[in-house]
């Protein structure tokens, strides 16, 4: 991309905040609906932005945090739009939004991060052969070094 | 996709646009609900089949209706003959590929089809490889693409002469192709490895350490031929990064040996540094610190709050331990993580002492490029300054050459260096920034070399267009430093590793921020003439340099504070010669 003769040297951010604040109101617009697949990173974006520029409180934020709230399913994960399925990105992405309006509690914070199932997956990994993982003992689902360096052996019950 | 392409056209126009695009809403929503509702409603059935696959079809993305899609086909499968079965989902593939159409690099769409291949009763690996074939035939850099053609691969057996066969192929019809150079370099140590090396010198292996699995590195044979392929491409078209990138790769970049690189003693602090060859955090590295045959219970801490993985440690030994200027004491600190260690030993009537490997000996600033011998990069660089003959404004050339003179003789090749560089920031404006830290880097390396050579402890790089700083953990020894007329911006946190720093001269900077200048203990004089200091508390760290005597703050805009002179004595108490 080169610039052009014609290309502004400046941010116009006035008109980058009014064009975020009207984007959220085209309901009716074909593309908006078909984007609503990753409305939740959609609406991250946005606010982000609209943060950067100073201009965050254009957008409303009670709607925003009751469409977050509609995501939450019952293992904890976040949808990107009502009716959908969690996914690891709209989940960091609502966790984003929250964290911005400083409203993380409004979801249920222990579903979302599941440190079992979490430490569970990792040492899975190790389990079946991820390389950048280091070698992890099954039995306490810890790294093997780790193990070592504290002198921790499992004990046989007879 | 994201944007609609502007068009002009009459109001009529407009307004059938709108209404064709309203009746295009309506069906997609309709039918989106629908099939919502049929999801909550768990029915699995061929509407749901055919809903998703309308929706699908002009919007591949919507991930939700895929996994919905699997539901209702494992579904189904639990119904149908093998036989059907197959029929099923090989009609699924020609879905897929149709929505791949819309999207070619759509991740539901490759999920799906890799889905797919599971549930086949007989996939046909060949088909799936025309259809890598095709898709990167249309779009070299298909990432999802490649994913695929790996799994494919490596599902089918494909040999890896094979896949070479195939990247010869791409790159001999068009040098641009990054995914093509990148998978041969994935491809070829696999086919040429390059044999274990003799074992390591002073270290014992890492138990960790397997030349088969973790060597990324080509025997040299076929290394020779690679040179050449990149000689054609690069030759032909100087200006596609994708050879050059690749050249560089075949170059080489030497893995770093883990050691500690330095141990100074201060009997006066009774203080321990230590200086590692790369950042760590102390506490994970299983230290151990041993004096005189007695391992000692130290606390390990970094120069700096903000560095919490540096390549400088400290710490304190116990009270008295070394204080008597008439004990000789020895010292070693192991790094047990990593099977090595190293001794420094405090001599009779020595106030301090080191131990460190040369960064000449060590070739620390050769390992940009330093696998091969010197006689094949002297030939390469001859290769490359023929091209620049030719190209004499390219920039991929300027630096390549600039990194083989780095890795063949860094002090010998310094004004070459230096007029490419210039260069470089001319042909190559948008990167002129890039080009100075990189220069300002390899300065501050020649710097280093040449205070070896001379075995002082004086670091002068004055007025030579210095815009960044860098190795600073190199410095550990350094009691001067003069870096004035210069283009700084901030003595960053990474300036605390300057342990035993006496004098600093950075006049004549931009230099905004102190923040490095922090529990330097043996920091005497500071002068920082003509620079852009402007609160007092950009001078705050200055507090915790307990030895600092003179300061010199001429020609800062902090000298408009209001009582400036108050505020500093009351900050600096300790400071007899203040001049501002």
């Amino acid at each position: 991309m080169t610039a052009t003769l014609f290309s502004p040297n400046t941010l116009l951010l006035d008109k980058h905040a009014d064009y975020i604040a009207a984007y959220g109101s085209k309901k009716d617009d074909y593309e908006y609906t078909l984007s609503e697949y990753l409305r939740m990173s959609g609406i991250y974006w946005g606010l982000t932005v609209m943060d950067l520029m100073g201009q965050l409180s254009r957008m409303n934020r009670e709607e925003i945090i009751e469409f977050i709230k509609s995501c939450q399913h019952d293992c904890g994960g976040i949808s990107a739009s009502t009716g959908h399925d969690p996914h690891l990105l709209y989940t960091l992405s609502a966790v984003q939004i929250l964290s911005l309006y400083d409203s993380i509690n409004v979801i249920d914070v222990d579903k979302v991060v599941d440190p079992f199932h979490t430490l569970f997956g990792v040492a899975g990994l190790s389990l079946l052969g991820d390389e950048q993982i280091k070698p992890v003992n099954p039995v306490f689902c810890m790294p093997e070094d780790v193990l070592q360096r504290i002198g921790l052996q499992p004990d046989l019950l007879n | 996709m994201h944007g609609r392409v502007k068009v002009k056209s009459t109001a009529q126009q407009e307004e059938e646009k709108r209404k064709e695009r309203e009746k295009k809403l309506k069906a997609f929503v309709s039918a989106r609900d629908a099939v919502l509702r049929k999801r909550s409603a768990g029915e699995h059935d061929e509407e749901a089949l055919q809903l998703t696959q309308q929706l699908l079809s002009s919007n591949p993305d919507f991930a939700t209706l895929w996994n919905y899609r699997r539901e209702v086909l494992l579904q189904l499968e639990t119904s149908r003959e093998k036989d059907e079965v197959q029929k099923l989902y090989e009609s699924e593939l020609h879905f897929i590929e149709a929505c791949l159409k819309v999207n070619p690099k759509s991740y539901g769409c490759w999920h799906h089809r890799s889905w797919v291949n599971t549930r086949l009763p007989q996939p046909d690996w060949t088909r799936e490889l025309g259809l890598c074939d095709r898709c990167l035939s249309l779009d070299e850099r298909n990432f999802h693409c490649w994913d695929y053609r790996r799994v494919v691969v490596k599902e089918s057996g494909v040999s890896v002469e094979q896949e070479l066969q195939f990247t010869d192929r791409l790159i001999g019809s068009n040098f641009s192709n990054y995914s093509s150079w990148h998978y041969r370099s994935t491809l070829l140590p696999q086919l040429h490895p390059q044999p274990a090396p003799d074992s390591a010198s002073n270290t014992s292996p890492s138990p960790t350490a397997s030349p088969q699995i973790h060597s990324h590195r080509v025997c040299e044979e076929q290394l020779l031929k690679e040179y050449e392929l990149a000689h054609n491409a690069f030759f032909t078209d100087p200006n596609d990064q994708s050879a050059w990138f690749y050249y560089r790769w075949l170059l080489g970049r030497a893995e770093r040996e883990e050691m500690i690189s330095c141990v100074y003693v201060s009997r006066e602090r009774e203080r321990v540094s230590v200086a590692f060859s790369k950042p760590v955090h102390a506490q994970s590295e299983g230290l151990m610190l041993v004096l005189d045959g007695q391992p000692q219970q130290v606390e390990w801490r970094s120069t700096h709050p903000r560095l919490r993985h540096s390549p400088v440690w400290l710490c304190d030994l116990p009270p008295g331990s070394v204080s008597d200027i008439s004990n000789e004491h020895n010292l070693t600190v192991h790094w047990t993580e990593k099977y090595t260690h190293r001794d420094c030993a405090l001599y009779t009537g020595c106030a301090e002492s080191w131990c460190r490997d040369s960064a000449t000996d060590q070739e620390l600033f050769r390992s940009e490029l330093s696998v091969e011998k010197s006689s094949v990069l002297q030939a390469e660089l001859q290769s490359c300054n023929q091209l620049l003959e030719l190209e004499p404004q390219n920039k991929w050339c300027l630096l390549t050459i600039i990194l083989l003179m780095r890795a063949l003789d860094p002090l010998g090749h310094e004004k070459e260096t230096l007029a490419h560089f210039q260069t470089l920031k001319e042909v190559d404006p948008m990167r002129s920034s890039y080009y100075s830290d990189l220069c300002s880097k390899f300065l501050i390396e020649n710097t280093i070399l040449k205070m070896e050579y001379a075995e002082v402890r004086v670091f002068s790089l004055s007025n030579k267009n210095l815009t960044t700083l860098c190795h600073l953990d190199q410095l550990l020894l350094v009691t001067h430093i003069n870096l004035s007329s210069n283009q700084l911006l901030r003595l960053p946190p990474q300036f605390a590793m300057l342990q035993c720093l006496e004098v600093l001269e950075a006049d004549d900077n931009a230099i905004e921020s102190l923040e490095g200048l922090y529990h330097l203990p043996k920091l005497e004089e500071v002068s920082l003439r003509n620079n852009q200091i402007c609160k007092l508390s950009d001078l705050e760290s200055l507090a915790s340099c307990t030895k600092l005597t003179r300061l010199d703050l001429r020609g800062n805009p902090v000298h408009k504070t209001a009582n400036i002179d108050s505020e500093l004595s009351q900050l600096l108490p300790l400071v007899t010669a203040l001049s501002l």
